[in-house]
């Protein structure tokens, strides 16, 4: 701050005497305080010096008055707009990174997918807005048509054009088959990923949220050892993906030869079941994807669920003991709607997740090739993820377009039925 | 139900790595109590009295000594077993049930053993039988307008079922044929006979009969069940102990959204709902404004004696125990200091910590001795009379209100130095110092000594005075 001396800071009415020259009045500042500005605004004079400012009244016959509302309105105008500089840098970062990698990938996706017959050179899919602009720089030819081998990129510029082509795509061609109630159909691949995914959905999420529901109510009444069961039950959630599948597959592992044993669950059980082998029947594989995707989604829930159990009040199970609930009265109406707020958490996390799930079924087989999702076709249980990287990368390499469509179709459904969830919670949820 | 509790102990076991020691809690803790009597735990926080009716309720396990209802030691029985209500100190109401349910909660799931019965015919029976009340639910009905949302048709349906005592879903039942602008009772009347006549005539057929309490027989005979207690059931017992607490209005409310004395008669009315032999309530008016205390502890003896429950409450404000129970317990550090009435406990204080326990202001207390069998304060004779105690240091305990005002030359008295005088609504309070006095010297005078100040000499009331022997801090009598 100003020294006391020369600045009249805290007194009103001090006038500052000076010399009928303004820059003279100036000049004197200046060596008083080498590193002080000076602003001269019409007649008013706004003293810096390190950052804080003074306001004075300067009048015309030189004599400067110091205004104390003024100096504390500049400080509280300074203030804010500092703040609100200060969080506009902080949250800078975030917003170029969800600007770049979520927010344009979905818009130039929507693109992708509404543009027919979208070429993909050299990344050129980064920029799916010029393409549409300026059409494709030239575009693949399939030369077996015309006797040749292959596909040969033909340069010169070539038009793309707005529709739904690429859903269209998505539903046509019906050479894979779906089992629906017993009665086999025929389906594009899409369809036969959504439907495995809606499989895999309706069974694994109420599982899922059952079964780490249970484990933590238990973890949270037990008292012995419940430090060595917290353990147990987080190990999913600090191990790779990766490596629990390879557990899996020795786990679930067979002998081709139809002897009995070959993984740990066949030799405890006796019994000489193919589970995710080549040969195994279509349920053995879901059994395993399920138990797999259960057991890697576990921790985090049993997590959640303790820390809301945790913050129920005692006292609550005290009343329902005076009033004679018994265990299951309890938690039936007790324990689960007070926790339907992490419930409903858990409940559109998993939705979503079970939605999206391609690497546990990926590391279920990663024993074979890379868009190996098991059976004769190699797609027995391909997700819709499972499906769009697969297209992408393996089918249609040279045409992003498909992929982006089916990623839009997804998104839709998560939309929905998050949406449902959170209509229904509105009666269920308690907060 | 009569209440003996024994030797009760409750130790709080240590850890002696950590080097605490085991705190004993309760020590020694013996109480009778009477069938319906309201008692009350009264002592500093801390004192162990809300263990204590933890311990009476089964919640925590006693560490020693037994607890007796009547005849049947419930030491080790689970509280559920007990057939108690507990009315906790922040109520405890489930906060996602609305007050309806949050009362009839310790009903659901509950089995009864019971014979077949047909509640059809039970419903039609129980309508015919107040046919001349129901004018009262027509007048009901005209009186709201019907047309208003369903919340209200609700509402008129909850107000019918309490105007006529009988269960939601008869109500309900009523008001759909209420609500028909040709409703004629004679022909209702007429029609419920004949629904009756179809529903016997319906057993009849799979060869059973229908007696007059509306029991199913097979063969002449009841057929035995085991069933949950039936929505009507609870719902007639939820309205009559709605109407006990008087919450009949607030019946669809989720507890948040109601008063801090609305919500402990919901506390209440969920502790009364399985008609308990004991209620026991654990700081009942700790978390309620002081307008509302005073309210809601007449409310709380006026449902006692209403319902002629034994009860016990725990409360640290002395007013309260003093207001309402009919018994006091005065509890320090974990043993009973003092079992009585209310106004004989204030009168007749056995020690010290209860005299200074129970009484506003405070009583005030002075250094004093006792020679030639008479007790001095300084060199000051307080009373002329003789006392059998002889050469002893006591401690001279003096209610507020037992000072009068004597002349300079009376042979007896306490001279005090007046300090400062507090205004308060009645009385004139006079803040006094005395170079003996133990702690601070409040007087309560007569109004009429407005002007009073400077040194005063003041003879003292001897049934408002004890003298307490200054080691052991028991009283002695003078």
């Amino acid at each position: 701050m100003f020294n006391k001396k020369q600045s009249p800071q805290n007194e009103n009415n001090e006038n500052l005497q000076t010399n009928s020259s303004g820059n003279k009045f100036v000049d004197s500042l200046k060596s008083a305080f080498s590193k002080t500005k000076t602003v001269c605004n019409n007649t008013y004079l706004r003293l810096r010096h390190r950052g804080h400012e003074e306001s004075y009244y300067y009048n015309a016959d030189g004599t400067a008055k110091y205004d104390i509302n003024r100096t504390l309105e500049t400080k509280k105008r300074k203030f804010q707009m500092n703040q609100n500089l200060l969080a506009f840098l902080v949250l800078i970062p975030a917003f170029i990174f969800i600007i770049l990698f979520m927010l344009y990938p979905i818009l130039n996706s929507f693109i992708i997918a509404f543009t027919e017959d979208f070429t993909w050179v050299d990344g050129s899919g980064s920029f799916a807005i010029s393409n549409i602009i300026n059409g494709n720089s030239g575009h693949w030819e399939d030369m077996s048509a015309v006797g040749g081998e292959g596909m040969v990129w033909v340069e010169g510029k070539y038009p793309t054009s707005f529709g739904l082509g690429n859903f269209l795509y998505l539903f046509q061609n019906t050479s894979y088959s779906i089992n629906l109630f017993g009665q086999t159909i025929g389906t594009s691949l899409f369809i036969k990923s959504l439907w495995n995914t809606f499989e895999l959905v309706i069974i694994e999420v109420p599982l899922t949220i059952i079964v780490s529901l249970l484990i933590a109510y238990f973890i949270h009444k037990v008292k012995f050892l419940r430090g060595f069961f917290q353990i147990i039950f987080f190990l999913p959630y600090v191990t790779n993906t990766i490596a629990l599948g390879m557990v899996f597959n020795l786990l679930f592992g067979s002998n081709t030869s139809g002897a009995i044993g070959g993984g740990l669950v066949n030799t405890l059980f006796g019994s000489n079941q193919q589970w995710i082998s080549s040969g195994a029947p279509r349920w053995a594989q879901g059994v395993v994807i399920v138990t797999y995707a259960l057991w890697d989604g576990l921790a985090f829930k049993i997590l959640v669920f303790l820390s809301g159990l945790s913050t129920i009040d005692k006292q609550y199970y005290d009343a329902a003991r005076i009033d004679g609930a018994n265990a299951s009265t309890i938690f039936r109406r007790i324990t689960v709607p007070l926790l339907s707020p992490q419930i409903l958490y858990i409940t559109i996390t998993s939705f979503i997740g079970a939605f999206k799930m391609y690497t546990g079924v990926r590391a279920v087989y990663q024993s074979q090739s890379t868009y190996f999702f098991g059976g004769a076709q190699g797609v027995e249980w391909i997700t819709v993820v499972g499906y769009l990287y697969r297209d992408m990368k393996e089918i249609n390499p040279l045409n992003p377009g498909y992929a982006a469509a089916g990623s839009i179709i997804l998104l839709i459904i998560i939309l929905i039925i998050t949406a449902a969830q959170f209509a229904v919670s509105k009666k269920r949820v308690h907060y | 139900m009569e209440i003996h509790i024994k030797d009760l102990k409750k130790v709080f076991e240590g850890d002696k790595k950590k080097n605490i020691p085991d705190t004993i809690a309760i020590d020694n803790f013996n109480l009778d109590i009477k069938d319906g009597e309201l008692v009350g735990l009264l002592g500093p926080s801390g004192c162990g009295k809300s263990t204590v009716l933890y311990m009476i309720s089964g919640l925590k396990e006693p560490s020693g000594g037994s607890v007796f209802f009547g005849e049947e030691d419930v030491t080790h029985l689970a509280p559920e077993k007990r057939g108690i209500g507990f009315v906790f100190q922040n109520y405890a109401l489930y906060p996602h049930l609305n007050i309806y349910k949050n009362i009839s909660f310790p009903l659901v799931d509950v089995y009864v053993d019971d014979y077949l019965k047909s509640y059809k015919i039970s419903k039609f029976c129980k309508l015919i039988e107040i046919r001349n009340e129901i004018f009262k639910a027509i007048n009901i009905v005209k009186n709201r307008n019907v047309n208003d949302k369903k919340v209200s048709k609700l509402l008129i349906i909850d107000e019918i079922s309490f105007a006529l005592n009988i269960p939601f879903s008869y109500s309900k039942y009523l008001f759909k044929f209420i609500n028909k602008y040709d409703f004629n009772l004679d022909s209702f009347i007429k029609f419920l006979g004949e629904e009756i006549d179809k529903e016997k005539k319906r057993y009849h057929k799979i060869k059973l009969e229908v007696d007059n309490e509306n029991f199913i027989l097979k063969n002449g005979n009841r057929i035995k069940v085991r069933r949950k207690i039936n929505k009507d059931e609870i719902d007639l017992r939820v309205r009559e102990v709605a109407r006990i607490v008087k919450l009949e209005d607030l019946l669809y409310r989720k507890p948040n959204e109601i008063s801090g004395g609305e919500q402990q008669r919901v506390a209440i009315a969920r502790a009364l709902i399985k008609s308990p032999k004991v209620l026991l309530l654990d700081e009942p008016l700790s978390n309620l404004d002081a307008h509302l205390r005073l309210e809601t502890r007449e409310e709380i003896r006026r449902i006692q004696k209403e319902t002629g429950i034994t009860t016990i409450f725990v409360t640290h404000d002395q007013d309260e125990a003093m207001a309402i129970s009919d018994k006091i317990v005065v509890m320090s550090k974990g043993k009973v200091q003092e079992i009585g009435k209310p106004q004989e406990i204030y009168k007749n204080p056995t020690n010290l910590f209860v005299a200074k326990f129970l009484g506003v202001p405070p009583i005030n207390l002075y250094k004093g001795y006792i020679k030639e069998h008479h007790l001095y304060i300084g060199n000051e004779l307080l009373i002329e009379k003789e006392i059998k105690a002889n050469d002893l240091e006591v401690i001279v305990g003096i209610r507020p209100e037992a000072y009068k005002l004597v002349g300079e030359d009376s042979n007896v008295g306490l001279t005090l130095k007046i300090e400062k005088i507090d205004n308060s609504t009645r009385n004139l309070i006079v803040v006094s110092s005395s170079e003996f006095a133990l702690n601070e010297i409040k007087q309560i005078l007569d109004s009429n000594l407005e002007g009073i100040k400077g040194v005063n000499k003041f003879i003292v009331n001897q049934e408002r005075m004890f003298v307490f022997d200054i080691k052991t801090e028991k009283r002695i009598e003078i």
